[in-house]
């Protein structure tokens, strides 16, 4: 999967942060803060052909229902989309 | 812009936080001590001679790696400041790497540098903010205060900053220089749509010569108290500036206290505890006033220089800022729990953030 922007993913006192880079600085109106589970995907996300590896790493790592776990990789998709970072 | 309201919140939480873990949260990078302006109350230019008998400054790979070990140890946020900082011809690469490090880095200039190659750069990839030095509001204080005839050239170089989208910021150090320039300078701020930060009271320079401590030229106590009313005057809301009147005379009723200073105490501020200071020589010191230094240099590493005695620091307001935080710009609406280390399954908690919260953009949050 394609990132369109330049955001650095960073640990940051236990916290995951996206840092905005170059001219991303311009469109992404400050930083984005990510969850476990967000940063979990994050750093799968530009090695991932499609959902369902994204799908298919979290059920390895995560006890969760595959229908709750693929909505949720859904609209976490939806909303990188809806930022046009993806 | 929102950053200029949501950042500090980032920043105390950060702050606090790392008050608990003891991380260097914010560093400030002196990169020279030349400047461009002969500004009477800098405390750090000095001129090429004074430098030559000091130290030198320190090189690009120096600066790098002591920005690289920092953010290691958990810097979140870079001050590239001077001197002038622009005067240095590899400016930009110590910029980029320090920002391809994934730090947030600011920049203090005196602006007049600010245009044609230097300023494009510069908008490739701008930094998370500019906080100019606004010296004055004409050519006469300009050529009076800084010794250069470069107001126009700051303004119009500010205006292009802001007409690019960067987030600019301006610093007013108010003096005998241009304390007449306040209506001016307002206006100015005014018009270019850039918040303003103004102190009246001038810490001596005692870093470039401990003697002006008694010697230099600054405003009476008297002065710069007039001075801040002033320009509260012209830049707060007729409500606000009324309510800090009232609040300052109650305080100047109050029965007046010996000065009392102790130096057991420490400082209050982040000082010395989640910020330090880099000098252009490469000393570590708790900020750019305070000329003891810890006795850091290149070579020792940030480590040693952080290495303090620990001192007590404000209440951690982590959780309340951490839930504005999330409030603010929403969390991913997924999460997982602490794994529980024996290499099973993590837990899965589902859509942590409830329906309510999806419909203000849960997901991925900006701040």
């Amino acid at each position: 999967m394609k990132l369109k922007k330049e955001l650095i993913h960073r640990q940051i006192a236990g916290e995951s942060f996206l840092i905005p880079l170059g001219k991303t600085v311009y469109d992404t109106n400050g930083l984005f803060v990510l969850t476990e589970v967000g940063a979990f995907l994050w750093e799968r996300l530009p090695g991932a052909a499609d959902e369902q590896e994204l799908l298919q790493a979290v059920l390895e790592e995560y006890e969760v229902d595959e229908a709750q776990a693929a909505q949720d990789i859904a609209a976490f998709l939806d909303k990188l989309r809806g930022l046009e970072i993806l | 812009m929102q950053r200029a309201q949501t950042e500090p919140y980032l920043s105390r939480f950060l702050h606090s936080r790392g008050a608990k873990l003891g991380l260097p949260v914010s560093g400030s990078f002196e990169l020279t001590a030349r400047c461009n302006f002969r500004c009477p109350m800098c405390y750090v230019h000095m001129e090429q001679e004074q430098i030559d008998s000091r130290g030198r400054e320190l090189t690009a790979q120096q600066w790098i790696a002591l920005a690289q070990e920092a953010a290691d140890q958990g810097m979140a946020f870079a001050l590239l400041t001077g001197g002038e900082p622009f005067l240095r011809r590899d400016f930009f690469e110590i910029y980029h790497a320090i920002q391809r490090m994934g730090v947030m880095v600011s920049i203090n200039s005196n602006c007049s540098m600010l245009s044609g190659e230097i300023l494009s750069r510069l908008l490739e990839s701008p930094p998370f903010r500019m906080n100019i030095s606004l010296y004055g509001g004409s050519r006469e204080t300009y050529r009076d205060m800084c010794g250069r005839d470069a107001f126009d050239q700051v303004v119009a170089n500010i205006r292009a900053l802001k007409e690019a989208g960067v987030d600019v910021s301006l610093n007013l150090s108010i003096t005998p220089w241009n304390c007449q320039d306040l209506e001016r300078i307002s206006a100015i701020a005014r018009e270019l749509g850039t918040p303003v930060r103004a102190s009246s009271y001038m810490y001596p320079p005692i870093r470039v010569d401990g003697q002006q401590c008694q010697g230099s030229r600054r405003l009476t106590a008297r002065e710069a108290a007039r001075y801040r009313v002033r320009w509260e005057q012209l830049t707060l809301e007729e409500p606000e500036f009324l309510l800090r009147a009232e609040r300052m005379k109650a305080l100047s009723a109050a029965e007046p206290r010996e000065c009392a200073i102790d130096t057991d105490a420490g400082v209050s501020c982040r000082a010395g505890s989640t910020s330090f200071w880099l000098t252009w020589d490469g000393r570590m010191l708790p900020c750019g006033m305070m000329p003891f230094p810890r006795g850091v240099s290149p070579g020792d590493g940030l480590r040693r220089g952080l290495a303090g005695d620990p001192k007590p620091h404000p209440p951690d307001p982590a959780p309340q800022r951490l839930c504005i935080l999330r409030k603010a710009g929403g969390l991913l609406g997924l999460r997982r729990h602490v794994c529980d280390g024996d290499g099973s399954l993590r837990r899965y908690p589902g859509v942590c953030l409830p329906d309510d919260r999806r419909d203000r953009g849960c997901g991925l949050g900006g701040i």
